[in-house]
C-alpha cells in the first residue's frame, strides 16, 4: 500500500452562503508532485488554507501521514510536517534575508524560547540559514533587508522560508505569481529539484509549469473537484478546456 | 565597535557618574526620574517597538507595584529585600491577567488596555482603606538592603543608574534572542509566523508578562524615588506619557526610551516654570514627531547622519 502524505475528506469552507470549497476529498502519496489548477475563485487558496490550518473547514477532516490533524492549530501543523508558501509574498520586510530564514529554523524547535543568548550566538542557525539562502540563490543578499530586494528574490524568499521549516509535505501556492518568464524557469527548476522525500502540492496557473512537474493534477471549479488524472489526461480533457480556456 | 560610537559611550558613562557632583540636586533628581520612566517606557516598547503591539495599560504594572512595595514597608514594616520582589511579583501577576487583552489585535487591544487600566486606577481611588484613596501611601522610607542602606538621592541614583545598565544590557541579549526576533517576526506579519511553526498568541503573552515585569521593576524605582504613591502613578495619562517617550525618543531602540524621557521630563519642567499650559506643549511635541521623525529622535538622529555623510 501506497502512504497517504495527505487525505482531506469532504472538506468544507463556507464563508456567509458561498461555498468556496465545497466537498473536496483529496488523497496525496507519499513523495508525490500533485498540482491543483482550476479558474480563479475556484477555491484552490481556501482549500490550502483548510488543509493547513490557516482557516477551520466548516466541515470534513484532514490527516497528514494517516494522523488526524483537523483540530490541531497551524504552527502545530508546521511543527508536524507541514510546509506552506504564500500566493502574496508574506515575508519579514524589516528583517534581513538571513534573519528570515533564522525564523524559520528555529520555529519548528524549542529555541524560539530561548530569551538569554543571541541567535547570531548560534553558528549552526547561522549557516543553515546561509546553506538555506545559497538554495534558492540569495546567498549574495544574505546580509540586506527583504524591504530593498526584488520581488523575484521575494518569491525566492518566500520558497526557502517554506523550506527551512523541515517540511514533509510542502504547499506552494501559486510560487511563480507575477514572476517573468526567466523567473518561472528558475523556480519551476528549483521546485524540480527538490528530494522525493519532500511531498509537493502546488497550486499554478501556467499550465507548462503546471503540467511539465506534476505527477498527478486535480481539477478544481466553483469549490469542487472536477477531474483528476493524469497531466495529459487532464490536458485532453474537454470540460477541463472549457472552464479553464472557455469555449472556443 | 566604530571609535566615534565608543566615545560616544564613554562621555555618556563619565557624565552619568560625574552628574551628581556638577548638577547639584535638582539635575539629579530630574535624570533620576529621567532613568525611572525610561525603564517604564522601555518596558512599553518591547511591547510597541518589537511586537507591534500598542499598549495603555502599563501605568497599572507600574503602579500596583510601587503600591504593593509602599504598603509592605510602610504598613508591615517588610524589609526591602522582600518588599521589592513583591512589587515585581505583584506587578507581573497583574501582567498575567491583563494579558487577556491579546485575544483581541489592533484598535481592540488597544481599547481593552485603556479600560484595563481604568480598572486599576478606579481602584486606588476608590478602595481607601486599603490604598488610601486620594492621598495614596506616604513615608516609604529610602530602600535597605542587609547592612547597605541609602541614606540620600545621591546615592540612590547609583542605585538607579546601576539597575538601569544592567536592564539595558539585559534588555539588549532579549532583542537579539530567538525570542526577540520572533517578536519582530510576529510585528512583520502574524501569519507567516504561525506557519512557520510558532504559537505567536503565547509568543506575545510570554513579552506582555515580560513587559509588565519591567514596568513594576521600575515601579519599584518609582516609590523609592518618590517616598509615596498616589492614584496619579496609576493613570491614563502616565500610560500615554510612557508610550509617547518610546516615540519620541525612538522605538524599537534602547537608549530612544530613554532620551524620550528625558525630552518629555526636562520640557515639562522647563515650560511649565513659565507657561501654564504646558501640556498644550507636549502635545505640539508629539504631532511634530509623528509628522516628521516617526521613528523619534534617535531615528532622526541616524537620517541626518546618513544625509550629512552624504554630502561629503
Amino acid at each position: 500500500m501506497i502512504e497517504k502524505a495527505i487525505e482531506a475528506k469532504d472538506l468544507a469552507k463556507v464563508f456567509g452562503g458561498l461555498a468556496a470549497v465545497d466537498g473536496v476529498s483529496l488523497e496525496v502519496a507519499a513523495g508525490e508532485r500533485r498540482v491543483l489548477i482550476g479558474p480563479n475563485g475556484a477555491g484552490k487558496t481556501t482549500l490550502f488554507h483548510c488543509i493547513t490550518g490557516t482557516l477551520h473547514p466548516t466541515r470534513g477532516s484532514v490527516s497528514l501521514f494517516g494522523r488526524d490533524v483537523t483540530r490541531e492549530p497551524e504552527h502545530r501543523r508546521t511543527a508536524l510536517g507541514m510546509g506552506r508558501t504564500f500566493q502574496i509574498t508574506n515575508v519579514f520586510a524589516d528583517l534581513t534575508l538571513v534573519e528570515n530564514l533564522a525564523l524559520a529554523i528555529v520555529g519548528t524547535d524549542r529555541r524560539k524560547w530561548v530569551l538569554h543568548r543571541k541567535v547570531e550566538n548560534y553558528p549552526d542557525v547561522r549557516s543553515q540559514a546561509l546553506e538555506g539562502l545559497e538554495a534558492v540563490g540569495l546567498a549574495d543578499r544574505a546580509f540586506v533587508p527583504v524591504r530593498l530586494v526584488s520581488y523575484g528574490e521575494r518569491r525566492q524568499l518566500e520558497l526557502a522560508l517554506a523550506l527551512n521549516t523541515r517540511p514533509k509535505v510542502l504547499f506552494l501556492d501559486e510560487p511563480c505569481a507575477g514572476l517573468s518568464p526567466s523567473e518561472r524557469l528558475r523556480i519551476a527548476r528549483m521546485i524540480a529539484a527538490l528530494p522525493r522525500d519532500i511531498t509537493v502540492v502546488m497550486i499554478e496557473h501556467d499550465m507548462d509549469v503546471a503540467l511539465g512537474l506534476a505527477d498527478r493534477v486535480t481539477v478544481l471549479h466553483q469549490g469542487k473537484v472536477i477531474l483528476e488524472g493524469a497531466p495529459e489526461a487532464v490536458r485532453a480533457n474537454a470540460e477541463v478546456r472549457d472552464v479553464y480556456f472557455g469555449h472556443g | 565597535m566604530s571609535a566615534p560610537r565608543a566615545l560616544f559611550i564613554l562621555i555618556a558613562v563619565v557624565a552619568a557618574i560625574a552628574l551628581p557632583y556638577v548638577g547639584g540636586p535638582f539635575w539629579t533628581g530630574l535624570v533620576t526620574q529621567m532613568y525611572i520612566f525610561g525603564l517604564l517606557a522601555l518596558s512599553v516598547d518591547l511591547l510597541l517597538g518589537q511586537a507591534g503591539l500598542f499598549s495603555l495599560t502599563h501605568a497599572s504594572f507600574f503602579a500596583v507595584s510601587a503600591y504593593t512595595v509602599a504598603i509592605l514597608q510602610v504598613r508591615y514594616g517588610v524589609p526591602t529585600v522582600l518588599a521589592a520582589p513583591a512589587g515585581i511579583l505583584a506587578g507581573s501577576l497583574l501582567g498575567l491577567v491583563f494579558g487577556l487583552s491579546l485575544r483581541t489585535r489592533g484598535v481592540y487591544f488597544i481599547l481593552i488596555t485603556i479600560a484595563f487600566g481604568y480598572v486599576i486606577w478606579g481602584v486606588a481611588v476608590r478602595w481607601s482603606s486599603f490604598t488610601g484613596g486620594d492621598n495614596g501611601v506616604t513615608n516609604v522610607p529610602f530602600p535597605s538592603v542587609g547592612g547597605f542602606e541609602i541614606a540620600s538621592h545621591t546615592q540612590y541614583y547609583y542605585l538607579v543608574l546601576a539597575v538601569i545598565v544592567l536592564c539595558g544590557l539585559g534588555y539588549r541579549v532579549l532583542i537579539r534572542s530567538p525570542f526577540g526576533l520572533g517578536l519582530r517576526g510576529i510585528k512583520g506579519s502574524e501569519t507567516r509566523m504561525k506557519s512557520l511553526g510558532y504559537r505567536t498568541d503565547m509568543h506575545l503573552y510570554a513579552a506582555f508578562v515580560l513587559s509588565a515585569a519591567i514596568a513594576s521593576l521600575a515601579g519599584v524605582l518609582y516609590v523609592y524615588y518618590n517616598r509615596f504613591v498616589n492614584p496619579v502613578a496609576s493613570s491614563f495619562p502616565i500610560s500615554v506619557e510612557a508610550a509617547l517617550m518610546a516615540i519620541v525618543g525612538g522605538t524599537g531602540t534602547i537608549v530612544g526610551p530613554f532620551i524620550g524621557a528625558g525630552v518629555v521630563l526636562g520640557l515639562r519642567n522647563w515650560v511649565s516654570s513659565f507657561f501654564e499650559m504646558h501640556h498644550a506643549i507636549m502635545g505640539a511635541v508629539f504631532i511634530a514627531t509623528v509628522l516628521w521623525a516617526p521613528d523619534g529622535l534617535v531615528g532622526l538622529a541616524g537620517r541626518l547622519r546618513s544625509r550629512f555623510s552624504k554630502k561629503k
